[in-house]
């Protein structure tokens, strides 16, 4: 809506561009929801067209794009992945995707390889080819449960939209943190769901294998791929007119400055002239300054949704027990290193280990490895837990590692969690990681092995 | 010169904060917020070891509604102090869940230039887990970077709990950071804290110039109607931008005239007088509160007089009398450490 405000805005009839807008939704496993869902956003889109006084039907179409759910993907077991991929592709079918990416089940566990990305693409060519499934437009119209569902899923999400509305807009909502706070909630409740054996993931909290199969995964030198990027960095900057690039990017800091002129335009102009992608957010920086996050996390909704029982009252009497040796309560860093954006994980983390009587420092997005050891020495933290999911872990750890010991901090003790294939986890022990823990970990189980390794360190248990 | 009863690893902790190494000066706050006996025993030791080089710090508390724009206004703020060549330390009180115990300190994360000077430090405190609240620990913690040579201290706290008043009564100018649509605003802020404020500063003006000037008008019209703490010292009402660095020198100007007046008035020395005593009747308050529900005669009958209280069998005044007579044929054998 925001959108469609400013192109109105800018004098833009809606007609000439709103067929032109799409959605992208992720499609997650509870199957019927996932169909009411694209079929809700389908009746909303056309409603809210509508007041924007949309005349084309091609305006009042929802475009859509889906993806299956990472999330839903496990390590143990990952073959399963292939099955939850699959259900989850038929969802966004059923409710009317026109376009479709689907996972490697191995995605949980590295990016993919050849064979898994095979299966995947396979996986969306049987659908089409094989089962007649793309035959039917709608296939659910008239069921009572689907229709109902869709209606309930519809007037949720308008009386949400209307919230934020209220609010004065989505950008609004985006920039004081409203709308990650919702999905970090939301996140940290279906964790403590999931711990707490509520809510039922095959493989992980129920039917689980006392062996893991081993999986071949697609290795990645990071260093490698560093230092070939950087060399094709410098092929572009020596072979582009130097002084032509600096005008391009003048002119669009100019135009930033000044508040007119087309910028798409003049950031086009820049690239053709080899400009990257980082020069032309550096002119644009240079006056807008850097969006920051809202910074605020959810607390007391893990343990609200995980209830109290016995496995929660011997964890908070073990940090007790910690408070007594140690005179403050346990105290962990939650850290993001590098490139890696994905930072759900590492929040239901924090939100989790707080409710379990952790005091938690959060550490900014894309923190270098020296940064975060200096703000676990600041901090005075017990330990740090790096959350990774894009694969740099087998370098920025050690890095994180030996920054730590330069200055001397050998007893802050180093965890990682994410996604790390079983194959890494020697190497990261090896550099003087104490514990590594898979997606699927319930957080308790976390949590007392955190506390067991910090008081081994601290207040040996004799004491 | 005595060794204060300083362990040998203590001294060179002493020795190490002295040379403002960052790591002493964390692991000497921690200790500081420790509620371990033992610990603070050593950290009234090591704090009088190093108080021959505190105080000569200026020591800012700020104070705000969430989502004011404090850490923003802290980042902007010690930038622009380091580039004048001084070294600041920030402590950070952020609430703990009264639930758990546990919080989340997520202050670095919104101070990312800041937290990366070596001329800065930043430190995170939760506000449970001490005992006198952590207001006391605060305060100790900024003797501590006082002696590492940081010479501006600044102190934050959500302006919704009790810790304002406390940030206040140890700081030597304390400031309220509002939004310009101050309607709303004024409400979540307790009344009592723009009393307490020597500069009050309205944050993100740039978004509307003119809902921050008439909010600031406003609030100069308010606090004509409060008595000021010094007769000399009318708050002033400002109006910046933290984020895109707008009169963010006016505010330090303002913040180093009131320094300025109140020294020459001689009222800086006397208001840190008055803090250091007022801060040793709070300690003895909460210490004296401690022992008392800790003597075994009490530590028994309370559950019991508290339901006789609630249920309304004996009166308060009764209740209290009869436990204040319990300890008292042992008072000498009472021991505070």
């Amino acid at each position: 809506m925001e959108y469609v405000r400013t192109a109105i805005k800018s004098g833009l009839d809606v007609d000439a561009f709103a067929g032109r807008l799409s959605f992208f939704f992720g499609i997650g496993m509870n199957f019927y929801l996932e169909v009411a869902k694209l079929r809700a956003a389908r009746l909303l889109w056309w409603r809210i067209m509508k007041q924007f006084d949309a005349k084309n039907p091609k305006s009042l179409m929802l475009r859509t794009h889906c993806q299956t759910s990472g999330w839903s993907l496990t390590e143990q077991d990952p073959y399963n992945n292939v099955v939850r991929t699959t259900i989850e592709a038929m969802a966004a079918v059923f409710g009317g995707t026109q376009s479709l990416h689907t996972n490697a089940f191995d995605e949980a566990i590295a990016l993919p390889t050849e064979f898994s990305a095979r299966i995947a693409r396979n996986t969306q060519i049987l659908i089409q080819e094989e089962t007649h499934i793309c035959n039917v437009i709608d296939p659910w119209a008239g069921s009572y449960m689907m229709e109902t569902l869709t209606q309930d899923m519809a007037d949720a999400a308008w009386a949400t939209i209307q919230e934020v509305e209220k609010m004065g807009g989505m950008t609004h909502a985006v920039d004081t943190g409203w709308a990650k706070l919702q999905i970090e909630k939301c996140a940290a409740e279906k964790q403590a769901r999931i711990d707490s054996n509520q809510d039922v993931i095959v493989g992980v909290n129920k039917y689980k294998l006392k062996q893991q199969a081993h999986v071949d995964i697609l290795e990645v030198d990071n260093h490698a791929v560093r230092d070939s990027q950087i060399a094709r960095l410098q092929k572009i900057r020596g072979s582009r007119d130097k002084a032509k690039v600096d005008a391009a990017l003048a002119a669009l800091t100019d135009a930033a400055k000044a508040g007119t002129g087309n910028m798409l335009d003049l950031a086009i102009k820049a690239m053709r002239l080899r400009a990257t992608v980082g020069e032309i957010s550096d002119a644009l920086e240079a006056v807008y300054g850097r969006h920051r996050a809202s910074h605020q996390t959810v607390s007391g909704v893990y343990r609200g949704a995980f209830g109290e029982g016995e496995n929660m009252k011997s964890l908070l009497e073990q940090v007790e027990t910690f408070m007594a040796h140690e005179g403050r309560r346990p105290r962990i860093m939650v850290a993001k290193l590098g490139q890696d954006g994905h930072d759900r994980g590492a929040k239901v983390v924090a939100t989790a280990f707080a409710d379990l009587g952790f005091d938690v420092d959060v550490g900014p997005l894309f923190q270098t490895p020296e940064e975060a050891a200096r703000q676990a020495i600041e901090n005075d933290v017990h330990a740090i837990g790096i959350s990774t999911l894009a694969a740099g872990h087998k370098t920025l750890v050690p890095q994180l590692i030996a920054a730590l010991k330069a200055q001397g901090a050998n007893d802050i003790v180093v965890f990682v969690g994410g996604v790390v294939p079983a194959q890494d986890y020697e190497f990261l022990e090896k550099a003087g990681v104490a514990g590594i823990f898979g997606p699927g970990t319930p957080i308790p189980e976390a949590a007392h092995k955190v506390l067991r390794a910090i008081s081994a360190r601290h207040a040996p248990p004799s004491a | 010169m005595t060794d204060f009863g300083l362990s040998a690893d203590d001294r060179e902790l002493a020795d190490g904060v002295r040379a403002g190494t960052r790591r002493a000066l964390a692991k000497a706050i921690t200790l500081i917020e420790s509620v371990k006996p033992e610990h603070q025993t050593r950290a009234e030791a090591l704090l009088d070891h190093l108080l021959p080089d505190t105080g000569k710090a200026f020591r800012v508390g700020i104070t705000g509604v969430p989502g004011v724009g404090k850490s923003t206004f802290i980042e902007a703020l010690g930038m622009q102090l380091i580039e004048q060549g001084h070294r600041v330390a920030v402590l950070a009180i952020d609430p703990s869940s009264s639930i758990s115990g546990g919080s989340i300190l997520g202050d670095k994360t919104r101070m990312e230039q800041l937290s990366q000077r070596d001329e800065a430090f930043i430190r995170p405190s939760p506000s449970s887990g001490s005992l006198g609240g952590v207001a006391e620990k605060t305060r100790e913690a900024m003797l501590v970077c006082e002696a590492a040579g940081f010479d501006v201290i600044i102190v934050e706290t959500v302006g919704v709990g009790q810790s304002e008043t406390a940030v206040a009564g140890m700081t030597d100018c304390f400031v309220l950071l509002q939004l310009p649509n101050a309607g709303d605003d004024l409400q979540a802020i307790k009344k009592g804290v723009v009393e307490l404020a020597d500069i009050v500063v309205f944050n993100k003006a740039d978004i509307d110039s003119v809902a921050a000037e008439r909010a600031a008008a406003q609030m100069r019209a308010a606090l004509t109607m409060l008595r000021p703490a010094s007769t000399r010292w009318q708050p002033p009402v400002l109006t910046v931008s933290a984020a895109r660095r707008i009169a963010m020198t006016d505010f330090w100007s303002a913040a180093l005239r009131h320094r300025q007046i109140m020294s020459e008035s001689g009222e800086f020395a006397e208001k840190r007088r008055h803090q250091a005593q007022a801060w040793m009747w709070q300690l003895l308050d909460s210490a004296l509160r401690h022992r008392f529900r800790q003597h075994p005669a009490v530590a028994a009958a309370l559950p019991e007089l508290t339901r006789a209280v609630e249920a309304g069998t004996t009166t308060p005044a009764a209740a209290a009398r009869k436990l204040l007579t319990m300890p008292a044929h042992d008072y000498d054998n009472l021991k505070f450490d």
